[in-house]
């Protein structure tokens, strides 16, 4: 079963092809890795994906429901890479809107929010303003702001840019625990280090991917020890 | 249109306008603070204006003794307007105001009271004159000596018993005891609103689209018309709280009068700020950065400041840029506040201005949902 399933994606600005012909598939449950150095797409994927930009051509389903449409909204999850929270409203009042967004009632919002300030260690900053957590504080509250309704789909584009190594660590503790709840990630990066996090990667070049697979079964092809190898062996293979 | 998304749009900018002290300050103090600034400083009250007099005037014997028409002048010019000094001689009064030191000098002839009265009895043909010299330069002063002048000339005229062939007779027939503050907070009330309504949308809106929380809103259920309805009602609210502080201040304070129905005059308001929300989402569509946003503040205050009527009646426009101020929101609003809380209109006057209101809040709202569908 396919949550995303991407054909002959293309997204133009102007004459630029961010998106040139990206085909994709994420299966259920599983965690996706999007790889690929800065400008190869992977943004503009998500953001296709989650409606926020328009598709020039090709198809896209989430959830075997073409995009796009607004009724996948309630049930994809989507962290940007930007904090992306209003930082004049407590932690509490963050959720507690974008639970309100999803239509979650008074009660419903109080015990997520608890279960994901658990999640995320944040229990004593709740009535805490966010503009006065520390720049890792505000990435986990981002991301309890994308699961408040319990996502089928979670889109991260970018979750650990500019976040300590320890905290990057817990991320991916985070994720492991999301997939074991049967959440489907998709996860943009271009730490390739952190990929092997991953069940399976994608690696993206000029809008395209250029190989796909599970991180181990990669590195055996390209014959490299690192991904960051493996990607540069893939990137030569494709400019050929 | 999911009303409970929309409230829940509107109960977080409330939150956001609530948690930050600045803002507060801004939406409560800088209202007062602009009626108390320009309620002051546009009073039109001219005071103490340094005018000469050089009375060479002789007099006239008449039965009940020596009459000089000159001193009844003299007396009956408005000592809070003028501050008077008598000079001998014209030269050096002249030079005083050649120096600066004096705005005008009032010379009565030797002949002013004995042709006068003469011409009054028709006994001469002769006629007599006060001469008027006078610095020119600051148009607000002048008209104010010439003002106080003539009101002297009519006032010593009735004390007199000298008939005029005409005489004028004024009725208002509104604002009677209206003074300068009665006619200027139904303005600023809306005047006010226009500005900061709309500045306040446009900076919290840059923000919403620079910190990444617009893109945000977009992937969520939530629809760019309720996201526009959300914030039309916080700022609807948020725009009668401050047109009743204003009204409750300017009552206590400096003792307005309401003819007619506040609540009327608050709907005005109200619909102002819904129109000038969704001007503030509009103008965010086209800045990039607070930065942005900042450049365009003179473009939203000038024109609101001059074409509105706030300050200046729309007479004092040039015929050419008159029709200009029917495209400025705030003339609406600004006029019906007048007509309500002056005149004492109700709807049945006023509805064209709230037709209007209603119109720029129609196509506003609507252009302002359009521009946040528009996608990359």
């Amino acid at each position: 079963m396919h949550a995303i399933k991407v054909e002959k994606l293309e997204k133009k600005f102007g004459e630029f092809r961010a998106l040139d012909g990206l085909d994709l598939e994420v299966r259920k449950g599983e965690v996706y890795g999007l790889l690929g150095p800065n400008g190869a797409g992977k943004t503009t994927a998500i953001k296709v994906l989650t409606g926020l930009l328009k598709k020039t051509s090709g198809n896209a389903e989430v959830l075997g429901i073409p995009i796009p449409n607004k009724d996948i909204a309630q049930r994809i999850g989507y962290m940007p890479q930007e904090t992306a929270l209003y930082v004049g409203l407590t932690v509490h009042q963050n959720l507690e809107f974008f639970g309100k967004l999803f239509g979650l009632d008074r009660a419903e919002i109080l015990t997520r929010e608890k279960e994901l300030l658990k999640f995320i260690d944040l229990e004593k900053w709740r009535d805490e303003l966010v503009a006065n957590l520390s720049g890792g504080m505000k990435h986990r509250v981002s991301l309890a702001c994308a699961l408040i309704h319990q996502p089928e789909v979670l889109f991260l584009d970018e979750p650990t840019v500019g976040v300590d190594p320890e905290l990057r660590v817990s991320f991916w503790n985070y994720f492991a625990n999301l997939k074991s709840k049967g959440i489907t990630i998709l996860i943009t990066t271009h730490y390739m280090d952190e990929a092997s996090h991953c069940d399976r990667v994608g690696f993206m070049r000029s809008g395209k991917l250029i190989a796909e697979g599970e991180p181990q079964a990669i590195l055996k092809e390209a014959g490299t020890k690192s991904l960051e190898d493996a990607f540069l062996f893939y990137a030569r293979r494709g400019g050929q | 249109m999911n009303i409970g998304r929309a409230l829940a749009v509107s109960r977080r900018v409330f939150m956001d306008l609530k948690n930050d002290k600045r803002t507060m300050a801004l939406i409560t103090i800088a209202p007062l603070f602009a009626m108390a600034i320009f309620g002051l400083a546009f009073s039109g009250e001219i005071k103490d204006v340094h005018v000469i007099v050089v009375n060479e005037d002789l007099g006239m014997q008449t039965p009940m003794g020596q009459v000089y028409l000159s001193e009844a002048v003299i007396s009956n010019l408005d000592p809070d307007t003028l501050d008077i000094t008598a000079v001998d001689n014209l030269t050096s009064a002249l030079a005083m105001i050649e120096d600066g030191e004096a705005w005008a000098v009032f010379h009565f002839p030797a002949n002013f009271t004995n042709v006068t009265v003469l011409a009054q009895n028709q006994l001469t043909d002769a006629r007599t004159s006060v001469n008027i010299y006078i610095d020119m330069s600051n148009i607000n002063v002048a008209d104010s000596i010439m003002q106080a002048f003539n009101g002297a000339v009519q006032q010593t005229i009735s004390e007199s018993g000298f008939e005029l062939p005409v005489s004028m007779n004024k009725t208002a027939v509104y604002g009677q005891n209206a003074d300068f503050m009665d006619f200027f907070v139904p303005g600023i009330m809306a005047f006010v609103v226009y500005i900061l309504t709309t500045l306040l949308t446009l900076i919290t809106f840059v923000g919403e689209r620079t910190s990444g929380t617009l893109a945000r809103l977009t992937s969520t259920p939530l629809r760019e018309s309720e996201i526009v309805a959300g914030y039309a009602i916080t700022f609807s609210i948020v725009g009668t709280l401050q047109a009743l502080l204003l009204l409750t201040v300017g009552m206590l304070v400096f003792g307005v009068n309401v003819e007619g129905n506040v609540v009327l005059a608050f709907t005005v308001v109200a619909l102002l700020a819904i129109v000038c929300q969704a001007l503030g989402i509009l103008l965010s569509a086209v800045t990039h950065r607070e930065a942005q946003a900042i450049q365009l503040i003179p473009f939203i205050i000038m024109p609101g400041f001059l074409l509105s009527g706030v300050f200046w009646p729309l007479e004092a426009l040039p015929s050419w840029l008159r029709p200009l101020s029917y495209l400025v929101p705030p003339s609406y609003a600004i006029d019906a506040c007048r007509s309500v809380m002056l005149r004492g209109w109700g709807l049945d006057m006023v509805w064209m201005d709230i037709v209007a209101l209603i119109a720029f809040a129609g196509v506003f709202l609507f252009l302002a949902t359009i521009s946040l569908k528009r996608r990359g």
